[in-house]
């Protein structure tokens, strides 16, 4: 039961960076990319690759992810974002950023092989650690700082506002002299690096494996619905509850049903409350 | 050039094709041909149904494929250990396959477009899952055989004329909806819901409405893809599938037939000319959709079009809006219309 609970917490934990990550994401530029769930999944695969292949020290790897996942969040913006939000269609970004999350993971797919391949050991520990192991503890630390960075970001630094006063309103904020192009590419440098350190430390359990994108983008998706769109911690608490819930369902029914729970969820949270459970109430303009 | 001698050479071409096409198993050089033939057949059928809510409706479902599947069982198991009679079954998937697409219409077409696609990309994950869940129903990972037609359509060249007139018929049912009020209504949909829903198009209903069709076409595209294929499994069916139906749809032209039928055609032959290609292909089907997005979103028929025009010096055309403004102005000042 406990086991439950934990490993939930743990999967959940990776699923809050993502909805993180579409958040920071929405709000300067109101895009929500489905090339989220890639920049985790190149973070592990990345990371075993740099720690297993070249022999990287472990500090090395990690901000080698980190790097990949930055460069690839600016490729995200300079190659299927800028270009399109110049057009005024509204689902063009949509079909953009799909097209490169499908290149991104057949193109790993072909680098990397399709076999989820093991992720190496962080942290020294022994195997027998139980329910204590860092495989568990890594994600939900790294999903909390990454809350609490975000937190500090947005309320302490010059750059956190401008954020925030794009998302509020972007034409206004472009016409008060912000640099909006600059500060968006900047919004998905962040974004990338969130995303590789997320992967990278949750590496142990997703294993360095080219599928894992598709699905977390999707389900990081169902958390944040569930949450709210622009609340960090509606993130969290969807993550979290999104987790216990799958690994509750795979635990009590059987595995093979995990998806069915998670988008069971989502529908009755989304007929229930359309805005998530910490979103903003938007009116209909018809 | 007269209009009336024009419309008839379109139609002696119209029926050349139409031959050349009835005629294709008498004149392909080998089986492994006629079967990409009724392949690209089988996909149209589902993709003339997609094109109504992709490309008319501008509804973003990349989870067709879930649709197919349920189509494709169905007439597995109905045809297979029950014995029905395969043009019953192929009745009964088509009729599973709109009552599930109505089930995943209802709720998520009300949503905003990102949170539509999620939801129709959710569904085909559900479903594949179920199929690999449900081992006494679909044999789980190992499969099932799926049974041939009856007996004028058993054969290669049968199956082909079959998968032709279906084929047909999709065509020539969408082409006469899009022609009409229901197409307006599809495109004022897609180009601004609320400009459509303030001049009074039923949102939910049109979508629904097309999405059910959709489910209809893919329910029996995938009776006949289960058909033509004789043996399923869950592997069949995956994610990329369901993509790859979309593109053919963005990389053909949104709001367009023929567009569409000529993306099918090519990307489902495209992979088959090497074998490094077939390796590829998802990949390319990635950077097909990512330059057609990027340098043509009207998609590739609209660009041919639109070079044909310069080239032949065709300057384009503007159509002027002048409203009669004085009768406008009366009318408006009496209180209701002339």
């Amino acid at each position: 039961m406990l086991t439950v609970l934990v490993s939930g917490l743990a999967s959940g934990a990776l699923l809050a960076a993502a909805a993180l990550v579409y958040n920071v994401m929405f709000s300067t530029s109101k895009v929500l990319g489905v090339t989220t769930g890639q920049t985790a999944m190149l973070g592990g695969v990345f990371g075993a690759w740099f720690m297993t292949r070249l022999h990287f020290p472990v500090i090395g790897a990690l901000l080698g992810s980190v790097i990949v996942g930055a460069v690839f969040g600016l490729l995200t913006d300079l190659i299927a974002v800028r270009r399109v939000l110049s057009r005024s269609d509204e689902h063009l970004w949509l079909l953009s950023t799909l097209a490169l999350a499908t290149i991104t993971q057949q193109a790993v797919a072909l680098w990397w092989g399709t076999e989820p391949l093991p992720f190496p050991r962080i942290i020294h520990q022994d195997f027998g650690a139980g329910l204590l192991d860092q495989k568990y503890w890594l994600p939900v630390v790294t999903a909390l700082a990454l809350a609490a960075a975000l937190e500090l970001f947005y309320r302490r630094t010059l750059y956190g506002k401008l954020f925030l006063a794009m998302s509020e309103d972007a034409f206004a904020a472009r016409a008060r002299g912000i640099p909006t192009d600059r500060i968006r590419a900047l919004s998905y440098v962040i974004v990338g690096a969130m995303g590789g350190l997320a992967g990278f430390m949750a590496g142990q359990l997703t294993f360095a494996y080219f599928a894992v994108g598709i699905t977390l983008s999707l389900n990081g998706f169902i958390a944040l619905a569930v949450g709210g769109l622009g609340s960090n911690a509606g993130a969290l608490v969807g993550g979290a509850a999104l987790g216990i819930l799958s690994a509750g369902a795979s635990y009590f029914i059987g595995g093979e049903y995990q998806n069915t729970i998670a988008v069971g969820v989502l529908m009755l949270v989304l007929l229930v409350k359309p805005a998530g459970l910490f979103g903003a109430q938007v009116a209909r303009p018809v | 050039m007269p209009p009336a001698a024009d419309t008839t050479r379109r139609r002696i071409a119209f029926g050349g094709v139409l031959l050349l096409v009835a005629a294709l198993p008498f004149w392909v050089r080998n089986p492994y041909q006629l079967h990409i033939a009724s392949l690209i057949g089988v996909y149209w059928v589902l993709i003339g149904g997609l094109n109504l809510v992709a490309g008319y409706a501008g509804a973003i479902s990349v989870g067709h494929v879930g649709l197919l599947s349920v189509g494709a069982y169905a007439f597995a198991i109905l045809a297979g250990p029950h014995g029905w009679h395969p043009a019953l079954a192929v009745l009964a998937a088509g009729a599973l396959g709109g009552l599930c697409g109505l089930l995943i219409g209802l709720p998520s077409l009300r949503l905003p477009g990102f949170y539509f696609a999620m939801s129709t990309l959710a569904c085909s994950l559900i479903i594949g899952e179920l199929a690999l869940a449900k081992q006494n129903l679909t044999g789980g990972g190992v499969g099932l055989a799926v049974p041939g037609f009856a007996a004028p359509f058993r054969s290669a060249r049968g199956l082909y004329w079959l998968v032709l007139l279906l084929a047909g018929a999709v065509t020539w049912f969408t082409w006469n909806v899009t022609r009409r009020m229901w197409g307006r209504a599809l495109i004022a949909v897609r180009d601004s819901v609320i400009a459509a829903q303030a001049t009074g198009v039923p949102i939910l209903r049109v979508k629904l409405t097309v999405f059910v069709f959709s489910g209809v076409t893919a329910g029996v595209a995938g009776a006949l893809f289960g058909s033509l294929q004789s043996y399923i499994t869950p592997d069949t069916f995956v994610f990329e599938m369901g993509l790859f139906f979309f593109v053919c749809i963005i990389i053909g032209g949104r709001g367009s037939i023929i567009g569409p039928l000529i993306g099918t055609a090519v990307l489902t032959a495209l992979p088959e000319l090497s074998a490094p290609l077939a390796r590829l292909s998802n990949f390319l089907y990635g950077v097909l959709l990512l330059v057609v997005v990027l340098i043509a979103p009207e998609g590739i028929g609209r660009l041919l079009e639109t070079s044909i025009a310069r080239i032949r010096g065709q300057r384009p055309t503007s159509l002027p809006v002048d409203p009669d403004l004085r009768r406008l102005a009366a009318a408006i000042r009496s209180g209701h219309s002339p």
